[in-house]
């Protein structure tokens, strides 16, 4: 049956979560629509998109979308907050779904890249053919960053290693590695 | 030893769901000075005034202390039920123990019941204490100013004129008509404003006991119901209107083009100009913030004489008027002339104006083809700049497609939160118009959800989806600008789950009907007060929904609220049949619980005088010595001037010293 | 000389280094010394830390801004993103008192304060409204006239509003980097989808095929409607989608047409004569065209 029974669909404790992870405004949205007509995520046809996830959220969906990674196309753009006639904040909200997703490890492999890169370099993003790169323009191998500046690394780790992030499990092989040295 | 009869009510749940009523009933039986102390589930009923008759009647009670509600509703009820009993009005006192009581304290029944109790003593200690006061009289002058020249104080107006009193109808316009004289067809019969407008603006201007005073503006208001002197400023129109004959050569002749207001800017008005076509009254006026002193004919001077013609080198419109009602050589005084008038009431009519669309960065405020709806009125409406013919401001081409987009600065936490309640109809009809005319036209309707509530409304709107007009259920949220000035309108189609778009020829905003800033202004002469929109606030929203808090001042139309046309005409009557009724009894009450200066123990020091919040207390002099002295008719029995005076001189009745410190007495005594 | 905190990110540095370079060249032209910040990391990156845990997202985002803090600079991003990272942990961390304390205990861990003395602007706001146009024209060399610029300001330098020391007058239509192209001698018709997002960033990870449809969209409306000399931007990220997605567009048969992409300061230093091979030597999409044209005889200013 495609029928949702709304009695029967369990919201107990999820806005909750939403408001405590972030996306305060949940309860404000009306629906009207204006964030999604807006919204890249939605122009381009991804499945889940401000609008439509904060009336699932609202209607007590979780484990029904709990998998669906077209949150993570959220560009941020912050559109949707900007002309929100009910200052929900709807991008917020996505990103409050996204650290739930997270918690519960409901993210796809390729988002363990970065994360794993900035954990060991300090960037999200590296390039290993930058060295050549630089060189080819005239500047130094290594920028100013913490890439070459193993203090700064040192610093960024003890934030990280405290971190709710660190409690995921996600950078455990590169602790017990850095242990190891 | 007074003889006081105390009577707690259950106020059904109310009270008695928190309070333990018998309780404080029992507690009050043991108060200095009460002989009879009685419940019952809702005093304010028949049989609860019946007890407190009978208790008077019968020789019982000659003070009455009520536990009960709020005496801002209630305690005209019961100084009645003393009235008629026979006793004085004031030997009656009031205990809220419902919303000083059970409503703050619903959680804690015991705190409650202990508070009510205290409350109750306090009354009592009060009570022992009162004096018979005797109501005082005013006479009434009987005429009645009317502020705003809408639909809504037109209708005002004429009520009251008809009923017999002599009104004054002031526009800060050169023309009565308001709004609604720039609207095409209304909602929801389509008739034409102008063909139900001007009869009726007419009729106003005709009617013997109507001054009408346009171009002018409420310079002051002081005074209290029954008596206001207002101060009428009638701005500098420089065209003499006792010879003005509304023909128009000035205005066709002046060389100066500049934004016709009444067009919504979309055509332009010389500085010497006519309001619009069914102006009442038909008089130009000469704007001089944009006139050019053409022919170098600056105020208040003698004309040139032409070398070649030996003939004065007059100005345009000077030259123009048949009539000679434009003289330059006058030195007319810019801040134009004032009056005094004295009423004794007033209804405020000031109505609304509409938000500009460059309050809305999303929606291209600077495509000269995204407009307000009120423009679109004007630009369908035969007097219009196009003569009634659809075309977009850009290039003057007929659109092939236009979006109407609702709820812009309506229901939006970024302006206003409330609904306009008129835009959904006005869209409506819009579009139904322009599908009559223009078959061809596509249309789009970009709604969050139709509000169409009033009588005829829904089977309006299900008419204009039968004509073909398309509803997309979904706020617009954005908009981009396309080459020839089209504008793509980016939306969300709620029921196809589906971001949509628009490329639209024209872009109509249904922008948010709000209280004009120059209301401030008003509401502070008046003292008037706002409501949490913004609009002027009524006494009560049911059931004083055209009374103010300032006693002689009425409401009547768009200023109190977004309304259309049927609710501010019905509103408008319901504000003069109001406003009437102390013009008809002649005189007003005054409340005797004000302040009375004992001229024996003043002193003349002079500290009150400034205090007064009302302006009601001048010294005088009184054998040889300035003393200090109240109108009765401004005193509001405030008190500031009591606590003030140094010499103890000044005394509130209903509130003395001993009154007042005989309640604190009681609540500080432990119950 | 004015100084500003370069704020690298990651990007830049590592994937166009011609535009660190074409900063580090351009901006002692126009009086503003370019102070690097030693040890900076990944802003971070919305994907990471953001999607995560706040507080985390605003200790590394405070750990860079105390980076400036302690140079007593004001801190300038040469990408959106990162300026939208920053902006906003800044936004919270000033108008949050309790939310500063507890990350400035998570901060004590790296034995850092933030203190939130230094302002966080973005390259085009030193360049329109600290140095302005007047000075970015007169240090100019050669002139854009008669070339047409697609503008592309990217959405994180719009909105939200609300956390922007610099804003636009109306962010759905920015002007800013209109302005900065014509200093520089150039015409920036106006195309629709002036505003709309490129889809680079997390739609890109996420589902290249519908981050290409997007960019599509937009390229279309610039090739159809003022058809471009040039695209130019101020975003790292726009850049890098222009460039190197467009390249993609165009080898599945998408589009069968190339417009150079720039990013803003890269055309200002050849305008300013500086040498391509430095400030304007990576791309995808070809260019070298019309850096030639640019620096012409004809277009030499006297
Ligand atoms: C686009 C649009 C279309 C509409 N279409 C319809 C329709 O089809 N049917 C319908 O029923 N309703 C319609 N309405 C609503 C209608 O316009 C209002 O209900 C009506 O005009 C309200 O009248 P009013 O007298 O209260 O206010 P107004 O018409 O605003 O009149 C107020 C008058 O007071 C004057 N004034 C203001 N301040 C002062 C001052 N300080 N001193 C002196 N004078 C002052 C003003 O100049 C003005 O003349 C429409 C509204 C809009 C915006
Ligand atoms: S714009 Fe705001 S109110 Fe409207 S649907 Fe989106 S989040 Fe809800
Ligand atoms: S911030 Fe995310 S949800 Fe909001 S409009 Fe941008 S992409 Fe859509």
């Amino acid at each position: 049956m495609q029928t949702v029974n709304l009695t029967q669909m369990d919201k107990e404790g999820i806005a909750e979560k939403v408001i405590a992870m972030g996306g305060e405004g949940l309860l404000n949205c009306v629906q009207c629509g204006a964030c999604a007509s807006v919204c890249p995520v939605a122009r381009a046809g991804f499945s889940l998109y401000c609008k439509n996830l904060i009336k699932k959220l609202q209607s007590g969906y979780m484990e029904e979308i709990l998998e669906d990674s077209s949150t993570w196309a959220c560009q941020a753009c912050n559109r949707c907050t900007e002309i929100c006639p009910r200052d929900v904040k709807p991008s917020e909200v996505v990103f409050a779904f996204r650290r739930i997703q997270a918690e519960e490890l409901a993210i796809s492999t390729s988002a363990f890249t970065p994360l794993m890169s900035l954990y060991e370099t300090g960037h999200a993003v590296y390039n290993k053919r930058s060295k050549e790169l630089r060189k080819k323009v005239g500047l130094p191998e290594t920028p100013p960053t913490s890439i070459g500046d193993p203090k700064a690394v040192a610093e960024l780790q003890k934030i990280l290693d405290d971190s709710p992030m660190a409690e995921l499990g996600i950078f455990l092989n590169l602790m017990s590695r850095k242990q190891e040295k | 030893m007074s003889k006081i009869g105390v009577y707690v009510c259950h106020c059904g749940e109310n009270i008695a769901g928190v309070v333990d009523v018998e309780d404080v009933r029992q507690y009050a039986e043991q108060l200095d000075g009460v002989t009879v102390t009685r419940r019952n589930l809702f005093m304010c009923s028949d049989p609860g005034q019946e007890m407190i008759r009978q208790d008077i009647a019968s020789g019982l009670v000659d003070r009455v202390v009520v536990a009960a509600c709020t005496p801002r509703t209630h305690e005209p009820i019961f100084r009645t039920t003393l009235e008629k009993a026979g006793l004085n009005k004031y030997l009656f006192e009031m205990a809220n123990i419902r919303d000083q009581g059970s409503w703050v304290h619903a959680h804690d029944k015991y705190g409650a019941t202990a508070k009510a109790k205290r409350i109750v003593a306090s009354a009592v200690g009060k009570a022992a204490n009162l004096h018979p006061l005797e109501d005082k009289f005013v006479d009434v002058t009987p005429a009645a100013l009317v502020i705003g020249g809408g639909v809504a104080g037109i209708f005002s107006a004429l009520e009251l004129a008809k009923m017999g009193h002599k009104v004054y109808l002031v526009e800060k316009q050169p023309s009565i008509g308001g709004a609604m004289a720039m609207l095409d067809k209304t909602f929801p019969t389509n008739d034409c404003s102008a063909c139900i407008l001007t009869p009726v603006m007419v009729e106003a201007a005709n009617h013997p006991n109507i001054e009408l005073l346009t171009c002018s503006e409420v310079a002051d208001v002081n005074g209290y119901i029954g008596n206001f002197n207002v101060r009428i400023r009638k701005n500098q129109t420089y065209v003499d209107w006792n010879k003005c004959t509304g023909c128009g050569a000035c205005a066709e002749a002046c060389p100066v083009r500049t934004a016709n207001e009444f067009n919504g800017g979309m055509d332009h008005r010389g500085a010497a100009y006519i309001h619009f076509p069914q102006a009442v009254p038909k008089k130009a006026v000469v704007d001089m913030s944009v006139c050019i002193n053409c022919a170098g004919r600056k105020l208040g001077t003698e004309p040139r004489i032409s070398k070649k013609t030996g003939q004065p080198v007059l100005a345009a419109c000077e030259k123009a008027c048949p009539s000679g009602a434009i003289d330059r050589s006058h030195h007319l005084p810019a801040e134009g002339t004032l009056r005094d008038i004295e009423v004794g009431v007033i209804i405020v009519a000031t109505g609304y104006q509409v938000m500009e669309k460059e309050n809305f960065p999303e929606y291209a405020p600077d495509s000269p083809n995204v407009i307000t709806a009120l423009q679109m009125e004007r630009l369908i409406s035969a007097t219009g700049p196009t003569g009634g013919k659809l075309l977009r401001p850009s290039d003057h081409r007929k659109p092939r497609t236009i979006s109407f987009v609702s709820c812009v600065g309506s229901r939006d936490v970024r302006h206003h939160t409330y609904c306009s309640r008129v835009c959904c109809m006005y869209m409506i009809k819009q579009a139904r118009l322009i599908k009559e005319k223009y078959p061809d036209i596509r249309i789009f309707m970009h709604v969050i959800d139709v509000r169409a509530p009033g009588k005829d409304f829904d089977e309006y709107y299900t008419r204009a989806r039968d004509m073909g007009i398309t509803f997309v259920k979904g706020k617009v949220g954005g908009m981009e600008i396309l080459p020839a000035d089209q504008v793509r309108v980016l939306g969300y189609d709620v029921d196809l789950g589906s971001n949509i778009e628009v490329d639209a020829d024209m872009v109509v905003l249904a922008s948010a009907m709000e209280q004009p800033p120059t209301a401030k202004l008003l509401a502070r002469k008046i003292g008037l007060s706002f409501d949490g929109a913004g609009f002027f606030k009524e006494l009560h929203p049911k059931l004083k929904p055209v009374e103010t808090a300032v006693e002689g001042v009425f409401l009547a139309g768009c200023c109190q609220g977004p309304k259309d046309i049927p609710d501010t005409v019905s509103q408008a009557k319901g504000a003069a049949a109001a406003a009437a009724i102390p013009l008809c009894q002649g005189k007003v009450r005054i409340d005797p619980t004000i302040s009375e200066v004992d001229t024996e123990k003043c002193s003349g020091c002079g500290i009150c005088t400034p205090l007064c919040p009302y302006n009601a207390i001048v010294l005088k002099t009184y054998s040889g010595r300035p003393r200090a002295m109240i109108d009765i008719t401004q005193c509001k029995g405030c008190g500031v001037c009591t606590a003030a005076c140094p010499s103890a001189a000044i005394l509130l009745h209903g509130y003395t010293d001993v009154q007042i410190l005989s309640q604190i007495a009681a609540l500080t005594r432990a119950a | 000389m004015e100084q500003f905190g370069m704020y690298l990110g990651c990007n830049i540095p590592f994937n166009a280094p011609d535009i660190e370079q074409s900063f580090r060249q351009t901006f002692p032209n126009l009086g503003v010394e370019v102070v690097d910040l030693q040890g900076a990391t990944c802003c971070p990156a919305w994907g990471t830390a953001p999607s995560f845990d706040i507080n985390t997202w605003l200790a590394i985002s405070s750990r860079n801004i105390t980076l400036a803090e302690s140079e007593q600079v004001d801190i300038m991003t040469g990408c959106n993103s990162c300026f939208g990272i920053l902006a906003e942990a800044k936004h919270m961390l000033d108008h949050d008192p309790g939310r500063k304390a507890q990350v400035n205990r998570l901060l004590s861990k790296a034995d850092r304060k933030y203190s939130g003395s230094s302002e966080v602007y973005h390259v085009a706001h030193v360049l329109h409204n600290k140095i302005g146009v007047e000075k970015i024209n007169a240090s100019a060399k050669y002139t854009l006239r008669q070339l047409k610029v697609a503008v592309q300001p990217g959405c994180h330098l719009l909105w939200p509003s609300a956390v922007m020391k610099v804003k636009e007058k109306n962010p759905f239509f920015p002007t800013m980097l209109k302005e900065l192209c014509h200093a520089l001698g150039a015409e920036t018709p106006h195309y629709s989808r002036l505003e709309s997002c490129c889809g680079m960033g997390a739609m890109r990870s996420t589902n290249q095929e519908r981050a290409l449809d997007t960019l599509k969209d937009k390229l279309k409306s610039m090739k159809e409607e003022i058809d471009p000399d040039m695209i130019v931007t101020t975003c790292s990220s726009c850049y890098l989608q222009f460039d190197n997605a467009q390249k993609l567009l165009r080898d599945k048969g998408e589009i069968d047409f190339a417009i150079p992409v720039f990013y803003y300061t890269q055309l200002l230093a050849l305008c300013q004569g500086l040498d391509p091979a430095q400030v304007a030597a990576i791309s995808e999409t070809p260019r070298d065209e019309i850096i030639v044209r640019i620096q012409s005889k004809q277009r030499l200013l006297n």
